[in-house]
C-alpha cells in the first residue's frame, strides 16, 4: 500500500482523521472486541486455573498444569496431530485440484465455463450439516453407495467400514472437506488465469516455450498473489470441520481435532466434563498453532 | 510439431472427460439428498442402493413436517399460530442469516475504509490483531462465549450466534482491500468541499466498494445458513433452532430415518442453492476482486 | 424471477423479524432461572407461584414423541395451571444440550432419564434437587426397592424420582433364523439361550448368510447396556463389584467372551455403529440379531411402518434374553424417572415437583407409565393399581417373562460416564486388533482411576 507523506498532515488533521477513524471501527470494535477479544483473552486466563462448571468467576490460579497434563494426554496428542493432518493434507490438495480444474475450463465457452464453476461451488451452499448427513449415509458400511459401487465393480471383495475404521475415517473426513472447500479457488483461479497478461505468454510461446514452461515461468508468478490469498482462505476453512466430526464420528476412529475435543472436554458427559481450564488450554494452543501459521502465510506474502 | 498438438489434443480431450466425471461426482450427494428426500420408505431401506425412485412420495416430508411443532412468531406476547417446527427453523434462519449479513456489511465496511484510508494511532496494532484472528475457530472461545452470552441474556437467542458472526473480523479484512482502490484525491476533494465524514461515506466510498459489499453480503449469508457449531451451543429450545441445527438433531435422535433426514436436508439446502443460483454472476464478481485487491 | 426470489426473501425477511422479536427475549423459552425468570413474559403470577416450568426429555418410549406429551401436559395444565415447555433431547448429542445450559445457567426444570445421569452424574456434581422429602413411608413401600437403590445415593439423597424400569434385551430375525436352521437353538418359550447354542446360530447364520450377522458396536452414543450384558453373560462375568465402588472388566470370563466374539466369524466390531445404528441395520434385515433391544422397541411401530415387532421387510422380531452358560442371564436393568434441577427458584422447584407428583404418583401415573412402553417401578400411586395396566397388552405379558432375571443396577457406580467412555474406546480398539487382556487392563485401569475419584 502506498504510504502518504506524513509531513502533509497537519497536527489537526491527524487528530481529526484519529477521531473520524476511531468512529468508522466503533461499531465492528464493539462486536470484534467483545465478541472475539474478550472471550480471547478470558480463555487465556481461564486456562491457567483449575475452573470448571461449577465454578463462579475464575477459579484457582494453577499455573501452567492444564498444559503439561495436556501434553500427557494422549488423546490431545492425537488430536492435535490430526488436526494437523487435515490442515496438511486438505489445504496443498485443495489448491493443487483447484489449479488444474481451472486452467482446464477457463478457455471453456461462457455457459460452460459458469456451468463447472457453478457445479463445483455447488458442496459449499448446500451447507455443512446437509453434506454431512448425505455423506454418512454414502459412506454406510453396510447400505452405502460407495460400498455397493466400488462392490459392484470388483474393486473390493469386503464392505469397507469408513467411518469405523481409523485406517479411513480420517481420510474419509478429510474428503468431505475437500469438496466443500475446492469452490472458491476454482472461482479465483479461473479469473486469475483470464488476467494473465497474454503479451508475456505470447512473446513466450514465439520464443518456443512449451506450455509447462509457460505455466512456470509466466503465469504462476502472476498468479502468485492469488495463490496466497487461496491458502489463506483454505487453512482458515479446515478448521471448521466441527459439523463433520460431530455428526459423523464424535471424535471416534481416530478422527479427533483438537476443536472437536475442546467441545467434547466441556459439554460431554465424561469423566473430564466442565474441566474449563483444561478445554481453555487446548484452546490458547490451538490458537498459537494458528497464529504461527497465519504468521507463515503472510511472511510469504510479504516476500513476494 | 504436429505430434504436441495431437499430444496436447488428446490430453484435452482426457481433460474433459475427468472435468465430467468430476463434475458427475460433485453433483451426486445433492441428486442423493433429493432423490432421497422423495424415495419410499421401501427404496430407502432397501440394502442395495436405489439409484432413481421407484415411485415419488411426499411422505418424508410429511413426516418432517408432523415431527415437531412451534409458533410461526414470537414477538412478545404476540405468538404466531402453531406450524411445523421445520418452518419455524426456516424462519430463523433467514432472520438470523440476514441479520447477520446487515450488520456485517454495514460494520465491515465503515471498518475497512478506516483501516484502509485513515491515518491514525493503534492502526497497524489493529489490523494485525484483526488478520490474527480470522482463522480462529470458533471452539477456541467457546466457553468464555457461551459464559458472556448467558450473561448477557443472551444464550438460546438467535443475537448469541448472530453477534460472534459479526465480530469475526473477515469481512473488515475484505472492505479493507477493496477500500485501498479507492484514489485519495477524490478524498481529499471532499474534505475540501466540506463534506462531512458521513457523508463522504455514504456519497462516495459506499458506491466505490459496492462490489465488495455485495460479495461480503453473499459471502456472510451463506456461511451463517450453514454454520452449525454456535447455534448447536447457543440454541436450546427447538422453537430458537435454525434449519441446520433441527436437521443435525434430527439425525441424532433418528440416524435410522435416511428419507426423513434427506427431505430435511433437501428444505436446508434447496432455498439457498436458490438464492446461489440467482446470485451467481455477483458471487463470481464479487469473490474474484476481492482476492484481487487482496 | 430475480425480482420475484427478492420479494420472497423480503417476506420471509419481515417474518423473520418478528419471529425474532420473540427470539430475542427469554420469552417462553426452557429453562429461565432466577431473575430471568422475573424478566420473562409470562404472567406474574400473584402468590408467586411458577406458571411455567421446562422438562427436557431423553427419548423414553413415547417421551420422545411430542403428541404423546402433548396430552400429558396438557392434563397436567388443565388440572394445576401449570405449562409446561418441553424440549426432546436425543442420546447423541443430549448430554452435550443439558451441560451447556448448566454453564449457562439455563438448565431446565425438570429432566427425564436414568440414574446413571441424574444420579451418577448431575447429581453427583450437585446440580439437582433432592427429592427425598416426596417420598414418604408409603411411596417407599411401594416403589421397588432396588428401584429406589439407584435413584438415592450414598448419602441418602435422591436425585431421581423413578416412573418405569424395565430389562434391557436383544433380539432376532427369527424368519432368518428359519431359514439358516438356527431356531433350534432358540427357546422360544423362555426367551432364552445359552452361549453355545448363541455361538452354534452365528455360526449357521454365517453359513447361510456369508456376512456379518451381528455387530458388536462401539461408536459410542448410547446403548452400550446391550454390548455391556453380551459381554457380562456369555461366561457369567460382571462389570463392577458388588458394592458398586470398582470396575471389574479384566474379569477371566469377560476377557473369555472378547476373544470369543473376536474370533467369531459373522460378528464384527463395528466403530461406525451406535446403538440406534445397530437397530437400524437390524430393522433393515442386514444384521440377524439386535443387541440393544428392550420392550418399547419390540411394541413400537418400525420407521416403515411395516407393523410392531417386524423388520422393514416384515420379518418377526423375537426378544431374547442374552445367551449365558445356563441360560438364566443377569440383564441390565433400565430405569426413567424425574429429576430437578436446582435452578435455585423455590417457586420452579416447587411446581416441579407438582409435576413428578402428578405423572409418578397419582391416578395419572398410569398414563405416564404407558406412553414410556415401560413397566411401572411400583405397584399402587395413591391407591391406583399399576399391576394391571398392561393386563391387555400380549406382547407386554410376555415380555414379564425376563423381568426375573433383571440383575443388579450397577449404572450408579461412581466415575461412570468414564466408564462408558472407556468401554466404547476398549471395543474400538479389540475391534481393531489389539490385544484383548491388555486392551482391557488399559481401559479398566482408566475407569478404575475415575472411579477412585
Amino acid at each position: 500500500m502506498a504510504k502518504q507523506p506524513k509531513s502533509t498532515m497537519s497536527r489537526a488533521l491527524v487528530r481529526r482523521e484519529t477521531i473520524s477513524g476511531y468512529l468508522f471501527l466503533l461499531p465492528i470494535l464493539i462486536f470484534f472486541v467483545g465478541f472475539v477479544i474478550i472471550p480471547m483473552v478470558i480463555c487465556i486466563v481461564n486456562s491457567l486455573t483449575d475452573a470448571n462448571m461449577n465454578t463462579q468467576g475464575l477459579g484457582n490460579f494453577v499455573g501452567l498444569t492444564n498444559f503439561i497434563d495436556l501434553w500427557k494426554d494422549k488423546t490431545f496428542r492425537e488430536a492435535l496431530w490430526n488436526t494437523f493432518v487435515i490442515v496438511i493434507v486438505s489445504v496443498p490438495a485443495v489448491c493443487a485440484f483447484s489449479l488444474w480444474v481451472s486452467s482446464a475450463i477457463y478457455k471453456l465457452n461462457g455457459k460452460l465455463l459458469s456451468a463447472f464453476r457453478c457445479i463445483f461451488y455447488l458442496p459449499v451452499v448446500t451447507g455443512s450439516v446437509a453434506v454431512t448427513v448425505v455423506w454418512k449415509w454414502m459412506y454406510d458400511n453396510y447400505t452405502g453407495v460407495f460400498n455397493y459401487v466400488l462392490k459392484s465393480a470388483g474393486l473390493i471383495e469386503k464392505n469397507i467400514n469408513w467411518l469405523g475404521d481409523p485406517k479411513y475415517a480420517l481420510g474419509c473426513i478429510i474428503l468431505i472437506l475437500f469438496t466443500t472447500s475446492v469452490g472458491q479457488p476454482i472461482v479465483l483461479y479461473v479469473s486469475a488465469l483470464g488476467n494473465v497478461d497474454q503479451s508475456l505468454v505470447e512473446a513466450a510461446q514465439v520464443d518456443g516455450a512449451t506450455n509447462f514452461q509457460v505455466f512456470w515461468k509466466i503465469k504462476w508468478p502472476q498468479m502468485m498473489p492469488t495463490t496466497l490469498y487461496i491458502l489463506v482462505i483454505t487453512t482458515i476453512n479446515s478448521f471448521q470441520c466441527f459439523a463433520l466430526i460431530q455428526l459423523l464420528t464424535q471424535g471416534g476412529s481416530g478422527t479427533n481435532t483438537v476443536m472437536y475435543y475442546i467441545y467434547y472436554t466441556a459439554f460431554k458427559l465424561t469423566e473430564k466434563a466442565g474441566h474449563f481450564g483444561y478445554a481453555n488450554a487446548m484452546g490458547v494452543i490451538l490458537a498459537i498453532f494458528i497464529g504461527l501459521l497465519s504468521a507463515l502465510q503472510f511472511k510469504l506474502a510479504k516476500e513476494k | 510439431m504436429n505430434l504436441t498438438s495431437n499430444r496436447s489434443r488428446a490430453y484435452k480431450v482426457l481433460s474433459m472427460i475427468i472435468l465430467f466425471v468430476l463434475a458427475f461426482l460433485f453433483l451426486f450427494p445433492l441428486y442423493w439428498i433429493v432423490t432421497g428426500a422423495f424415495k419410499t420408505s421401501q427404496d430407502i431401506y432397501s440394502t442395495t442402493p436405489v439409484f432413481w425412485p421407484s415411485q415419488w412420495t411426499m411422505a418424508n416430508f410429511a413426516k418432517l413436517f408432523d415431527r415437531r411443532s412451534a409458533p410461526l412468531f414470537q414477538l412478545g406476547a404476540l405468538v404466531g399460530p402453531t406450524v411445523p417446527g421445520a418452518i419455524r427453523w426456516l424462519v430463523n434462519t433467514v432472520f438470523m442469516a440476514v441479520a447477520a449479513m446487515v450488520l456485517t456489511c454495514l460494520t465491515a465496511s465503515m471498518a475497512g475504509y478506516a483501516l484502509a484510508k485513515k491515518r491514525f494511532v493503534g492502526r497497524t496494532l489493529l489490523f494485525s490483531l484483526i488478520v490474527c484472528a480470522m482463522a480462529l475457530p470458533k471452539q477456541v472461545i467457546l466457553i468464555p462465549l457461551l459464559k458472556e452470552m448467558s450473561a448477557l441474556h443472551l444464550y438460546d437467542t438467535l443475537w448469541a450466534v448472530i453477534f460472534p458472526t459479526v465480530g469475526w473480523p473477515f469481512g473488515v479484512f475484505l472492505m479493507k482491500q477493496f477500500s485501498e482502490g479507492i484514489p485519495g484525491e477524490i478524498l481529499e476533494a471532499a474534505r475540501v468541499d466540506g463534506a462531512s465524514e458521513a457523508r463522504t461515506f455514504f456519497s462516495i466510498v459506499l458506491p466505490m466498494v459496492k462490489p465488495g459489499v455485495g460479495a461480503l453480503a453473499i459471502f456472510t449469508f451463506i456461511n451463517s445458513w450453514n454454520d452449525y457449531f454456535m447455534q448447536l451451543v447457543m440454541l436450546a429450545s427447538s422453537s430458537n433452532y435454525t434449519i441446520s441445527l433441527g436437521i443435525a438433531t434430527m439425525q441424532a435422535e433418528t440416524s435410522i430415518d435416511m428419507g426423513l433426514l434427506m427431505a430435511g436436508a433437501a428444505l436446508a439446502a434447496i432455498p439457498i442453492i436458490l438464492v446461489f443460483l440467482v446470485f451467481q454472476k455477483y458471487f463470481t464478481q464479487g469473490i474474484t476482486m476481492g482476492a484481487v485487491k487482496g | 424471477m430475480k425480482r420475484i426470489l427478492a420479494l420472497a426473501l423480503a417476506a420471509v425477511m419481515t417474518l423473520g423479524l418478528t419471529a425474532c422479536g420473540g427470539g430475542s427475549k427469554p420469552a417462553s423459552s426452557a429453562g429461565n432461572s432466577g431473575s430471568s425468570a422475573a424478566a420473562s413474559t409470562s404472567q406474574p403470577a400473584a402468590s408467586g407461584d411458577a406458571t411455567e416450568i421446562s422438562l427436557w426429555t431423553y427419548p423414553i418410549g413415547g417421551w420422545g414423541d411430542e403428541k404423546q406429551v402433548n396430552e400429558l401436559t396438557a392434563a397436567f395444565q388443565a388440572a394445576t395451571g401449570i405449562k409446561v415447555n418441553v424440549e426432546y433431547l436425543a442420546y447423541a448429542d443430549g448430554d452435550d444440550k443439558v451441560n451447556s445450559a448448566i454453564t449457562a445457567g439455563k438448565a431446565p426444570d425438570l429432566v427425564m432419564e436414568g440414574p446413571e445421569r441424574l444420579v451418577a452424574n448431575w447429581g453427583a456434581k450437585g446440580y439437582m434437587v433432592d427429592l427425598s422429602d416426596m417420598l414418604d413411608a408409603t411411596d417407599k413401600q411401594e416403589i421397588q426397592e432396588s428401584v429406589l437403590n439407584a435413584c438415592t445415593n450414598a448419602e441418602g439423597a435422591v436425585y431421581e424420582y423413578p416412573l418405569v424400569m424395565t430389562a434391557h434385551c436383544m433380539a432376532i430375525n427369527l424368519n432368518a433364523f428359519k431359514e439358516a436352521g438356527a431356531d433350534q437353538y432358540l427357546d422360544l418359550e423362555n426367551h432364552t439361550w445359552t452361549t453355545e447354542n448363541f455361538i452354534k446360530a452365528v455360526e449357521a447364520l454365517y453359513a447361510k448368510y456369508g456376512d456379518t450377522v451381528a455387530a458388536v458396536y462401539c461408536a459410542g452414543q448410547g446403548g452400550d447396556q446391550g454390548t455391556r450384558a453380551l459381554i457380562n453373560n456369555m461366561y457369567g462375568g460382571t462389570f463392577t463389584t458388588a458394592d458398586h465402588t470398582a470396575y471389574t472388566w479384566d474379569d477371566a470370563a469377560n476377557i473369555k467372551a472378547l476373544e470369543q466374539l473376536k474370533g467369531m466369524d459373522g460378528i464384527a466390531f463395528d466403530a461406525s455403529l451406535a446403538g440406534g445404528d445397530e437397530i437400524a441395520k437390524f430393522y433393515q434385515g442386514i444384521l440377524k440379531m439386535g443387541f440393544c433391544w428392550n420392550i418399547a422397541q419390540q411394541l413400537n411401530p418400525n420407521a416403515a411402518d411395516t407393523g410392531a415387532g417386524k423388520t422393514i421387510s416384515g420379518d418377526d422380531i423375537v426378544f431374547m434374553s442374552f445367551p449365558s452358560e445356563t441360560g438364566e442371564s443377569k440383564l441390565c436393568g433400565g430405569i426413567w424417572g424425574f429429576g430437578i434441577f436446582d435452578n435455585g427458584d423455590s417457586a420452579k422447584i416447587d411446581a416441579a415437583k407438582q409435576f413428578i407428583k402428578y405423572m409418578c404418583d397419582s391416578a395419572n401415573t398410569a398414563d405416564a407409565v404407558k406412553t414410556a412402553n415401560y413397566f411401572a417401578v411400583r405397584d399402587t400411586a395413591e391407591g391406583a393399581d399399576l399391576t394391571g395396566i398392561w393386563a391387555d397388552n400380549e406382547i407386554m405379558a410376555e415380555y414379564t417373562k425376563l423381568m426375573p432375571y433383571l440383575g443388579d443396577y450397577y449404572q450408579v457406580t461412581s466415575g461412570w460416564a468414564q466408564a462408558r467412555t472407556s468401554w466404547w474406546n476398549m471395543l474400538q480398539d479389540i475391534g481393531e486388533g489389539a490385544d484383548v487382556t491388555e486392551t482391557v487392563t488399559t481401559f479398566m485401569n482408566e475407569a478404575n482411576a475415575a472411579a477412585a475419584g
